[in-house]
């Protein structure tokens, strides 16, 4: 196996050093919130998170758990660097990603440290490619504050539902209304298009409905070019809890399986366009 | 001159259509010509077609029940048509259950290749389809424009992997760059290598084999003998092009094969039981 | 007006609408007492399209007695509402349509699995009444098809045509793609198929006619039928007026109504009736195998210039070509498929790409006495007892 004839001696100047048997298992995950280049890498003992930014209001967060991987050494604390994601994805993907069973892309990460390329060994079916990132500094993130000792209103979703109305929402509306209450509707999402309105409403006792724990109305705008994106992680997900807190910020969860049945998180936390006055 | 041909088994027109879209991939123009036992569909490497050019020769016993021609005269005995090969692919493509299908040159308001095909129905009478395709016939003092490139002096000749495989690799490449190298050498391996400000990818394909090219191979002394088989030679090439012949092949070939000539050509080569396709792409600087 | 529609029904409405969006960009809706009427009309005016749902077909439906009311609105927006046609049937249990004159709005509510409601409201413009006035009973030809039929029929010409021509005779039907002018005639690929009467349900022939129209439409309608797996029935005249193309059955109706190429009037005479041979043979001799019999000799030694040199075509005394009054080759396909190329939106099935596109050649503005009276006779059944206009194109404000 070529990936594992990497010398010991080779090995030993990575900072990170990670490989697993099915690059799906990340590829995927990165997808989901792959909506614009930059990519911050924070690599840390418990795996690996990875964040993408839009217009300071927007930030999605991948968590992939270091039990994803088959290897995972890491010689620092934190090890951070930027790359750009569609450039990685295409990197990840290089033999195509099947999904066709008994095929697989078998995948090394390395990374030298600052100054470095972050290096992909990939190999499937006896050929090998190698990709060579160009790295930057990584640009520090936001912090949303978002605690969930401040998280007014939450509920948790079988995702089937939600996707439902993600594929069909009017794009013609800027914003994309979230109103989460005790009493009805309990949880609406709604549009204000050009050619008129549209509500979702779930219902609280619906199966679908996995937790609902709602303490108080609230209606808050989301920009709808922001939400957007999260369509894609919710498209691979199989649950997701939806959280405001009191400044009426959102965080969006999405609970994805991968191939080998372990479980990442995508998280989306959002910024309120402006504040609607509760009826 | 006169040319008519008709197909019956359902699997030669499957094989004929396929053969055909992938012609119609290739290129948006090309030449038909026909001779007793061959047909060919042609393309010359003019500037045009960024000098890529394409020879597809098909035995024509194996793919029609019948075929009569009559070329220009007895001495020149072949007929040059330039077509769109888009329209006789799609023309194919709605005729796959054709219970017969009958090409025939034609003269109507122009010359034209008709596809005419008996449908299966419910009906007595039966449904008939009948494709015009205009064509172009292409005088005889042209005809000099239209003969087999002849294999050039290559440096080295390799299998090429599993095309789908590097159908893959070759459209991720492309998303990152738009020239891709080729290299390869005489001990069966092969690299696809593109490079960016952004990030350098290199594919390393090995144990392919290299073809036993005869004497008949134009080798001149056979510089392969006395090469040292690690060497790679080496050719740049518009990725786009490598792309689009990885994309429309639809032909399952026995043998695939790729020539380089250094930094000159890469000359691929899909070999079928009873056809064959030729593709040159010329190097870029 | 209120209407509730559930099952099966849903995904009919959804479809109707998906197929009406093919012809026009606005939904003329209009609660009648015999039903629903949804329309749709071109820019140009050579298409329209109604389909009446009856109130048999909800399993509600109420509208106020007396009083008339109409209004329009983006048919994209109510193609919205039903945006995910694959999983209609499984997932929505009920659709609730309400219409509510004095707030200007249009409300679906649809009851879907796992409780969850989707309601739309959909602001309208109030509208005038939109007629097409045809006659299909009194049409010479008539034919009845399985949409199957006609399907596998249009599959055979590429998605970019844009117009067919059909010819009948008594016992077979042609259809090939129609070509503008001899200019294009030269690059563009020819399409003729032929189909034989026992294809056809229906086929009785009285006048042995060559009608041009577009085939966008036609695919449209066999959007409806392929789904609902509704007959088709085909009416038309002669050369100049409209086509109706209908599906029906006990609980809806759906007409389309489309112009057609005016004839010239030379070829015109060559089509009277005491002209014609009876059946005539195929095209292009297919069915012969004597080699010779159409084998062309050709001489190469003149350089190709089939424009210029080529005579023009034999006309086939079966077959008359509708070769219609020709046009300025400024409105030519390809610059407008150029420029809708922009235009490629959310992956859904339908190719309804140029609906705006300026007014469509020759053919002639069908239509319509625009602001019909609301009088109730009228609004019961629009398309019958009225004079055939699409005749007559000097003279569009028509009415009764």
């Amino acid at each position: 196996m070529p990936l594992s004839t990497q010398s010991q001696i080779e090995d030993e100047q990575y900072v990170f050093m990670a490989s697993l048997d099915n690059a799906r298992n990340i590829s995927n995950i990165l997808k989901a919130i792959a909506f614009k280049d930059h990519a911050v890498f924070t690599a840390t003992p418990n795996g690996l998170k990875v964040t993408v930014e839009d217009s300071k209001c927007l930030q999605a967060n991948a968590f992939i758990q270091v039990e994803v991987f088959q290897e995972f050494t890491i010689k620092e604390d934190v090890v951070g660097f930027q790359v750009n994601l569609t450039v990685l994805l295409d990197c990840l993907n290089i033999f195509g990603g099947s999904t066709a069973p008994g095929v697989s892309t078998a995948l090394r990460i390395c990374y030298k440290g600052y100054g470095y390329p972050l290096t992909l060994f990939l190999e499937e079916g006896g050929v090998v490619t190698v990709c060579k990132i160009n790295t930057e500094e990584p640009e520090e993130t936001i912090d949303f504050e978002f605690c969930s000792s401040d998280v007014t209103n939450k509920i948790i979703l079988q995702s089937e539902n939600l996707k439902e109305a993600f594929s069909e929402l009017d794009m013609t509306s800027e914003v994309l209304q979230f109103t989460m209450s005790p009493n009805q509707p309990y949880f609406r999402l709604s549009t204000f298009g050009n050619s008129g309105n549209a509500h979702y409403d779930y219902s609280k006792d619906s199966d679908m409905m996995e937790l609902f724990k709602c303490t108080k109305t609230q209606t808050n705008r989301y920009k709808m070019s922001l939400l957007k994106p999260s369509t894609k992680a919710l498209a691979l997900s199989c649950k997701v809890s939806v959280r405001t807190n009191s400044r009426g910020f959102l965080s969006l969860q999405y609970l994805i399986r991968n191939d080998d049945g372990q479980i990442c998180f995508v998280e989306f936390y959002c910024c309120p366009d402006e504040d609607v006055e509760e009826d | 001159m006169k040319f008519r041909a008709k197909i019956v088994d359902v699997a030669c027109l499957n094989h004929f259509s396929r053969v055909v879209t992938t012609i119609s991939k290739l290129t948006k123009s090309c030449v038909l010509r026909l001779t007793p036992d061959n047909l060919f569909f042609v393309m010359s490497g003019k500037v045009a077609n960024g000098g890529v050019s394409m020879w597809c020769e098909l035995a024509q016993a194996n793919f029609f029940d019948e075929y009569q021609m009559e070329g220009v005269s007895a001495e020149d005995n072949e007929i040059c048509l330039e077509l769109t090969p888009e329209n006789l692919s799609r023309a194919l493509r709605t005729l796959q259950n054709a219970k017969v299908l009958k090409v025939k040159l034609a003269k109507k308001h122009c010359p034209c290749l008709t596809i005419a095909a008996e449908l299966p129905t419910l009906s007595s009478v039966g449904k008939v389809v009948t494709h015009t395709v205009p064509v172009d016939v292409i005088p005889r003092r042209l005809w000099h424009e239209l003969k087999e490139p002849s294999m050039p002096d290559f440096d080295v000749s390799i299998y090429l992997p599993p095309l789908k495989t590097m159908k893959n690799v070759v459209d991720r490449m492309k998303n990152l760059s738009n020239f891709l190298v080729v290299k390869a050498n005489l001990n069966g391996e092969m690299n696809l290598k593109i490079e960016t400000d952004l990030v350098s990818v290199s594919t390393h394909f090995r144990d392919l084999g290299n073809p036993p090219w005869g004497d008949d191979a134009s080798q001149d002394g056979g510089p392969s003998q006395s090469r040292d088989p690690d060497s790679m030679a080496e050719a740049r090439v518009d990725i786009r092009r490598l792309q689009q012949f990885l994309m429309g092949q639809q032909i399952n070939p026995t043998k695939a094969m790729c020539n380089i000539v250094h930094q000159k050509v890469v000359h691929l080569i899909l070999l079928h039981e009873d056809m064959s396709l030729q593709y040159f792409i010329p190097a870029v600087a | 007006m209120q209407c509730v529609v559930t099952g099966g029904n849903v995904k009919v409405l959804a479809k109707a609408i998906h197929s009406l969006s093919r012809i026009g960009d606005e939904l003329y809706v209009e609660p009648q007492e015999d039903g629903l009427a949804l329309r749709s009309v071109n820019s140009s005016r050579s298409a329209y399209a109604c389909f009446l749902f009856s109130p048999l077909f909800f399993s509600r439906y109420s509208t106020p007695n007396g009083h008339d009311f109409r209004c329009k609105m983006a048919i994209k927006s109510v193609q919205a509402v039903f945006r995910s046609l694959a999983t209609l049937e499984k997932t929505v249990e009920k659709c609730h349509i309400e219409l509510d004159e004095h707030k200007n709005k249009l409300t679906f509510t649809l009851h879907c699995k796992h409780g969850l409601l989707k309601t739309h409201n959909l602001s309208f413009q109030d509208s005038e009444s939109l007629q097409a006035v045809f006659d299909k009973d009194n049409c010479a030809n008539v034919f009845r098809a399985q949409p199957r039929v006609l399907v596998d029929t249009v599959v055979h010409f590429a998605p970019s045509l844009e117009e067919v021509t059909v010819s009948v005779s008594d016992e077979r039907m042609w259809i090939k793609n129609h070509v503008e002018d001899e200019a294009e005639r030269s690059k563009a690929m020819l399409t003729e198929l032929c189909l034989a009467s026992d294809e056809f349900d229906h086929f009785a022939v009285q006048a042995q006619n060559s009608i041009t129209f577009c085939l966008k439409e036609l695919r449209g309608l066999l959007v409806f039928a392929e789904a609902t797996g509704l007959p088709v029935s085909i009416y038309f005249d002669e050369p100049g007026s409209p086509v109706v193309l209908s599906v029906a059955d006990s609980v809806l109706e759906g007409n389309f109504v489309l112009a057609t190429l005016s004839d010239e009037p030379s070829v015109h005479k060559n089509n009277s009736r005491g002209t014609r041979s009876a059946p005539s043979p195929p095209p292009d001799d297919f069915m012969n195998d004597d080699i010779d019999s159409y084998l062309i000799a050709m001489d190469t030694s003149v350089a190709p210039e089939p424009l210029t040199a080529s005579p023009p075509r034999p006309p086939r005394p079966s077959l008359p070509d509708s070769t219609c009054s020709k046009r300025p080759a400024a409105a030519n396909h390809r610059t407008r498929t150029h420029s809708d190329e922009g235009k490629e939106e959310d992956g859904e099935e339908d190719e309804t790409v140029d609906s705006d596109r300026p007014p469509n050649k020759k053919f002639r503005s069908l239509f319509f006495g625009s602001v019909l009276p609301p009088s109730s006779q009228m609004s019961t059944q629009p398309m019958s007892c009225q004079e055939v206009l699409a005749s007559d194109s000097e003279d569009e404000s028509q009415t009764d």
